[in-house]
């Protein structure tokens, strides 16, 4: 007994004393790679490593997961086709390196720190969720290395005054603003808006800005009111909708809430003519409401629908295609989302023809392009560097065609696959 | 030398602290200096807890809202107030030990699992607070601009003066630690912990004691909090507020040792480690979170008094130096 105590105080003492205290050498970590290997240039051939950190624990692990499953898609398949050849000769391709990042913040500066100087990362990919990300986009710029930012829809982290970081997304400001202009294509009768949204980061400057730009276009917002994320009953809410005489709602914030919300506005019949929520709808399980489903609408960064004609990369279909030959499963917009941002950076090598940094960088601040993903264009103001201004949101309905259910395109129009469904009731 | 003799333990755990950190201080090794961040940044918490759950008895579910409340009280000052580090950190520290005061009236009263419950309580009613009040960004919370890390010489300096800022707390959070575990006010703690009817019998005012314990065990994690949101350029509820963290300081107090002062250092040090060795192990990452809750198991299992608990009473002669 005496020795296996023994043992185990020397397990522990040698893990707080002797590890903390010695110089901690480079982890072995997740490496993904179709090509050359090491990092190393050699006459002909230059493997770039693209770092970053995952959610493989903890709450954006599902979200998380299909982003690096995107990402690591690109980059098979651009090692595959050998590289990308530049005109000095030199075939560059990519090689992954990630760390879990247990879904919060606590380690996210000390991994990419580790990936910018251990690893030597010659680029960057953010976490997922903009709270991880603006951690992160802190040691990117310190260490001068782009990192491009997928599954981060926040504004504000563009607002700080990094000049390497560029976003992919709609921004979080952008993200109802659509459905205001759809609104208002739709019938411009309509003037009275209820928001009602989850009090959260994300929702809240969601509907912050979409209420901003529905006063600008001249509605009413008859009632502007949060709900806890842990909300199950909105009949209070429901009630306030019916007394304030909205005629449309804008809102939600998650799956759960979003779904609950969906439900109990068809039950009690609420005599609203448009509802866009966040989120919940572009869900394929959001069709388990039924008819509860029919006629709402929600924003969504890509769908696979979408027929967007890109002018580099895959079509849609074709990306739908490969990704469910290789993961047998539909890619969802967060798929999408990493392999996009993959793409743009091949773009942006290939236009700067070089590797260096800064060639990079310029790169990215000069791209306008088209993608499977939508446009892509990048603010390269001071004030807001980096941040999304070509990508816009998809919003897509569910609809029925005879007895079954679906979800269709309805705007942009230059994208939509129906046309709304409208009025709700 | 009778006076360094005598403050041994002290000196120990001290020299522990700067062994831990010496590494990146010799190398100047930018993601090694990372990680013994967040490992200092757990002794200061882990040892802070221990004041009032190793000393006196109290275990608090809840104790990160000091870091929270601190972290976002300082963060605001230096983004919307344009006050510095320094300010926001002493800010930081005095609201904290000031929230702790009007709660340790509120709610020492309770005991065992009743005050547990509350701490809980206190840290999620903190974040819905703070999650509606707009001068603190509601739920989107605040984000620092990168030039503010200019006036400290730009990011680079910033981030490397956060890790000796952090040291400083370190060793400062040690020798409160040490302060009171041997003063007679830190003796009245230790009697609360073995019988609190039986030490206010003795003359001790548990009421008062176990408040100005709590306070001062709130007063580093509410600094911390302000340098180390400072560090990553934004805060929000659910950053600031993780109920899982105060979980995680228990267990760093308990796998070193409760009511030393070595003993959450190692704890702290130790659990760190090892999580961050298996979050970037390849063999453990994808499962290093069963990993790590075995090895806690079995150690809980084997060594309930924890390293120093379980060495102190191994060998009675080291106890001058295991303090």
């Amino acid at each position: 007994m005496k020795r296996s105590f023994t043992i185990l105080l020397a397990l522990v003492l040698a893990l707080s004393l002797v590890l903390a205290a010695c110089q901690p050498k480079a982890p072995a970590a997740t490496e993904t790679s179709g090509g050359e290997s090491g990092g190393e240039t050699t006459a002909k051939t230059q493997t770039l490593v693209i770092g970053f950190t995952a959610s493989q624990t903890g709450k954006y692990n599902v979200s998380s997961g299909r982003q690096v499953n995107g990402l690591n898609l690109w980059m098979k398949q651009i090692n595959e086709a050998g590289g990308i050849k530049l005109s000095d000769g030199t075939v560059v391709t990519f090689k992954a390196v990630s760390y879990d990042d247990e879904s919060n913040k606590d380690r996210v500066q000390e991994l990419y720190t580790r990936l910018a100087t251990e690893d030597n990362a010659d680029l960057l990919i953010s976490p997922y969720s903009s709270g991880l990300t603006a951690a992160a986009a802190v040691i990117a710029e310190q260490y001068g290395k782009v990192m491009l930012t997928t599954g981060a829809a926040s504004d504000a982290t563009y607002k700080q005054g990094y000049t390497k970081v560029f976003q992919m997304y709609t921004p979080a400001s952008r993200y109802l603003t659509g459905a205001v202009d759809l609104l208002a294509k739709t019938d411009p009768s309509v003037k009275k808006v209820a928001f009602v949204y989850e009090n959260s980061k994300f929702s809240t400057a969601v509907v912050e800005a979409a209420k901003e730009y529905a006063a600008s276009k001249g509605y009413d917002v008859v009632l502007f009111e949060g709900y806890d994320p842990e909300t199950t009953d909105f009949g209070p809410f429901i009630n306030k909708i019916q007394d304030a005489g909205a005629e449309a709602i804008l809102g939600g914030g998650h799956f759960q809430d979003g779904s609950a919300f969906a439900r109990q506005l068809y039950e009690k019949n609420v005599p609203v003519k448009f509802v866009t929520l966040l989120v919940a709808p572009p869900e394929p399980d959001f069709a388990d409401l039924g008819d509860a489903a029919v006629g709402i609408i929600g924003p969504s960064q890509w769908e696979p629908l979408a027929a967007f004609k890109p002018d580099f990369g895959p079509t849609g279909k074709e990306f739908e295609d490969a990704y469910m030959a290789a993961y047998s499963e539909e890619p969802s917009y967060h798929s999408a989302g990493g392999y996009a941002a993959g793409l743009v950076l091949e773009k942006a090598i290939r236009d700067a023809d070089s590797t260096d940094p800064d060639a990079i960088k310029a790169a990215l601040d000069n791209m306008d392009l088209t993608l499977f993903f939508g446009k892509i264009k990048f603010d390269t103001s001071p004030e807001a560097h980096g941040l999304q201004i070509g990508h816009s949101m998809i919003y897509i309905q569910w609809q029925k065609d005879g007895d079954k259910l679906g979800k269709q395109v309805v705007w942009p129009e230059d994208g939509a696959t129906a046309e709304v469904l409208y009025p709700l009731h | 030398m009778k006076t360094l003799k005598n403050h041994l333990g002290l000196i120990t755990s001290l020299v522990i602290v700067i062994l831990i950190a010496i590494a990146p201080i010799v190398s100047g090794n930018a993601a090694s200096r990372e990680v013994v961040f967040t490992i200092l940044r757990a002794i200061v918490l882990a040892s802070s807890l221990n004041i009032l759950l190793g000393y006196t008895g109290y275990v608090s579910f809840g104790h990160i809202v000091f870091f929270g409340f601190g972290g976002y009280v300082g963060f605001y000052l230096i983004t919307a107030q344009g006050q510095s580090l320094w300010v926001a950190m002493l800010a930081g520290g005095v609201v904290s030990g000031l929230l702790a005061y009007l709660l340790g009236k509120a709610i020492l009263r309770l005991r065992g699992a009743y005050f547990a419950l509350a701490t809980i309580g206190v840290n999620e009613a903190v974040r819905a607070f703070i999650n509606n009040f707009e001068p603190f960004g509601g739920p989107t919370g605040m984000t620092m601009n990168f030039s503010v890390y200019q006036e400290y010489g730009g990011a680079m300096k910033a981030l490397e003066m956060s890790f000796y800022i952090m040291l400083v707390l370190a060793l400062l959070v040690v020798v409160l630690s040490y302060v009171v575990r041997t003063s007679k006010f830190g003796l009245g703690l230790l009697a609360i912990r073995e019988d609190e009817d039986a030490a206010e019998v003795m003359g001790v005012v548990a009421p008062d004691a176990k408040t100005w314990a709590f306070v001062l065990s709130a007063i580093f994690p509410g600094m911390v909090g302000a340098l180390f949101f400072f560090k990553n350029g934004s805060v929000e509820p659910l950053d600031a507020f993780p109920l899982h963290t105060s979980i995680e300081m228990i267990v760093m107090v308990m796998l070193g040792g409760q009511g030393t002062v070595l003993g959450p250092i190692l704890g702290a040090a130790g659990y760190q480690r090892m999580r961050g060795l298996l979050v970037t192990s390849p063999i453990f990452k994808n499962i290093q979170l069963a990993v790590s809750g075995g090895l806690l198991l079995l150690i809980v299992l084997f060594v309930p008094a924890g390293v120093i608990g379980w060495a102190r009473q191994r060998w009675p002669k080291l106890r001058r130096v295991l303090q």
